[in-house]
């Protein structure tokens, strides 16, 4: 089996790593960087700037852990960075030496396809090459969205894949768009001490996450001072003398050294044969898929951001296997019932499965429990006492639904929840458990507890 | 303990008027059970606020609990140092700890409210 892949994401890289290991001849096409989205400008690096700032804001609080330090602490954006790009090389060193060590040609250019079971490479270094393949994976991701209202110009008015990169700290930024990337990057830059200034359209930041989540980190962004408004649309931002000005559909006007626009994704679905091979595409521009993540033209499979569903990196590698699975002749379909996410704010956010709104909507008769971290030992040990677990079960059954988790660690708690669900447990299940004191995990425990009004470290009504 | 000159709400809030203004804050009770005060989300100044409705939100190591206005009318100035310092309300919670300023409404509104005897034996039957 001859397997070409095109993009070298956490979708692409880990199917090309599956079939290798399954037996596959595969050849990787990446005309960009290897890693793709992921590990070049979001997770990675983000998450890397966040382990900076995050440092900061604990060193800044040493005196109420009873630590003297003598001397001015400063963030040192160019260093910051330059750390940064050493965690993205190794990750990438990482993938390129998996990738040599299992056989896997990369090729290193801009694919397209000719026919259905032909690729054409214009390689960077010069000339073309014509790959034979069996069969397909598109991976190519995703890319910044770009709105009439705020184009970008790359260095006043910036999408995520600049502001990874900033080496000097903005005095003001406004950031379009309160969800995901723009919540996080609010959360850096105040840190760092910019003065942010965040425009939603939506009634409430991170509108796909559970209105209380949305509530306590709005609560959060008021006492760190990021400005939040909701409800509030983007007429134009024009660059002037005197900074980058942000005129709102209801009149208001805010002046800004940087404007970050984060609106969302635009698939990376043109330029890439898709006509000559036949594969169709959504009216969002995405490459659709059935649940084999298979394409209008057999032998040819997508995944990932491209597909337009869940953009998640860990979604793409679940995708990226299932297309292998199929491929390698073994059948299999996508399952997206329990997909975890989390968001780097600070405090963390991590759900997964339903909101209490969406049960509602869903006719569903739910049970909610809740455990705020501020009634856990563990929690004022860390001097971390902001945020809640929310465990959300089907009433009849006590089977669980769905978990939110904002505070410590929420992304790594999640997954006692994740795995439950995954396995249909119910929430009896989890508080009949014994959990590890004194932990953070706890609390999963107590608001598993709460659900079922039995919750011990509990004021009496 | 708790002041003779000022008038108490049920929701644990505290108004002292002087001519048409009055100060308000949270009372000691209240401080005792929230605890360490962490945060205090202040109100703006210039805004208006009905007896009864919440004024602000204070941030505790215990809870998050809303602050309730016991009188209505414009908020003519906020104790700012809170912001750095929200602790001086668990220090002097009738003195420096106070909230903010306004301009009453009506200062009939007061007759409704408790006075200390009152807010005290009120606190004892709470507690029960």
């Amino acid at each position: 089996m001859r397997l070409a892949v095109i993009g070298s994401g956490p979708g692409g890289y880990v199917a090309a790593l599956k079939a290798a290991q399954m037996g596959a001849q595969v050849t990787v096409i990446e005309d960009s960087e290897v890693g793709g989205t992921c590990l070049n400008w979001g997770c990675i690096p983000t998450k890397t700037l966040i382990a900076s700032t995050e440092l900061l804001s604990r060193v800044r609080d040493l005196d109420k852990f009873g630590i003297d330090l003598s001397g001015s602490v400063l963030p040192n954006m160019a260093k910051i960075i330059e750390r940064k790009n050493r965690v993205v090389d190794i990750q990438v060193k990482g993938i390129r030496a998996l990738f040599k060590s299992w056989g896997i040609a990369l090729k290193e250019g801009r694919a397209s396809l000719s026919s259905p079971r032909e690729v054409e490479v214009q390689l960077k270094s010069g000339g073309t090459e014509t790959i034979q393949t069996d069969s397909v994976i598109l991976a190519t991701g995703s890319r910044p969205a770009i709105i009439p209202t705020c184009r970008f110009d790359g260095k006043n008015i910036i999408s995520s894949n600049e502001a990874i990169n900033l080496t000097e700290i903005p005095r003001s930024l406004v950031i379009v768009g309160a969800g995901v990337i723009g919540c996080e990057f609010a959360c850096i830059f105040r840190e760092l001490g910019t003065e942010v200034t965040m425009v939603e359209m939506a009634d409430r930041a991170v509108s796909t996450e559970d209105h209380e989540v949305s509530e306590l980190l709005e609560h959060e962004f008021k006492k760190k001072k990021i400005r939040l408004l909701t409800g509030a649309g983007v007429d134009r931002v024009e660059v002037m003398d005197d900074g980058v000005h942000t005129f709102l559909s209801d009149g208001k006007e805010f002046v800004a050294e940087k404007v970050l626009v984060s609106v969302g994704r635009a698939f990376n679905s043109e330029g890439i044969g898709l006509e000559s091979a036949g594969v169709k595409k959504g009216s969002r521009g995405e490459i659709t898929v059935n649940t084999k993540m298979e394409t209008s033209v057999p032998g040819i499979y997508a995944i990932g951001d491209v597909t337009g569903g869940m953009l998640l990196a860990h979604v793409a590698s679940s995708q990226g296997l299932v297309a292998v699975q199929n491929i390698m002749g073994a059948g299999e379909v996508m399952d997206y019932s329990v997909v975890p996410s989390a968001i780097f704010t600070s405090p963390e956010i991590a759900s997964v499965g339903l909101r209490e709104r969406q049960a509602e909507e869903k006719g569903l008769k739910i049970k909610t429990g809740h455990f705020q971290f501020r009634g856990l030992g563990k929690a004022h040990v860390m001097g971390e006492i902001t945020g809640f677990i929310k465990i959300i079960a089907e009433e009849a059954t006590d089977r669980v639904l769905g978990g939110h988790i904002v505070g410590p660690h929420a992304s790594d708690l999640i997954h006692e929840i994740v795995v439950a669900m995954k396995n249909g447990l119910a929430v009896r299940d989890i508080a009949g458990a014994i959990h590890a004191h004194p932990t953070l995990s706890e609390g999963i425990r107590e608001a598993a507890e709460d659900l079922h009004g039995q919750a011990i470290h509990t004021l009496r009504k | 303990m708790n002041p003779d000159d000022v008038r108490y709400h049920k929701e644990h809030t505290w108004v002292k008027v002087s001519g048409k203004k009055g100060t308000i804050g949270i009372t000691d009770y209240a401080q005792d059970a929230l605890g360490d005060i962490v945060y205090i989300d202040l109100p703006e100044p210039d805004t208006t606020v009905d007896a009864n409705s919440e004024i602000s939100e204070i941030e505790s190591t215990k809870a998050t609990s809303s602050v309730i206005s016991p009188v209505s009318g414009k908020i003519l100035k906020v104790n700012d140092e809170l912001a750095e310092s929200p602790e001086v309300i668990n220090e002097d919670p009738y003195g420096k700890g106070w909230i903010a300023v306004i301009e009453l409404e009506n200062t009939s509104e007061t007759d409704d409210l408790m006075d200390a005897a009152e807010y005290e034996k009120y606190v004892e039957e709470e507690a029960k």
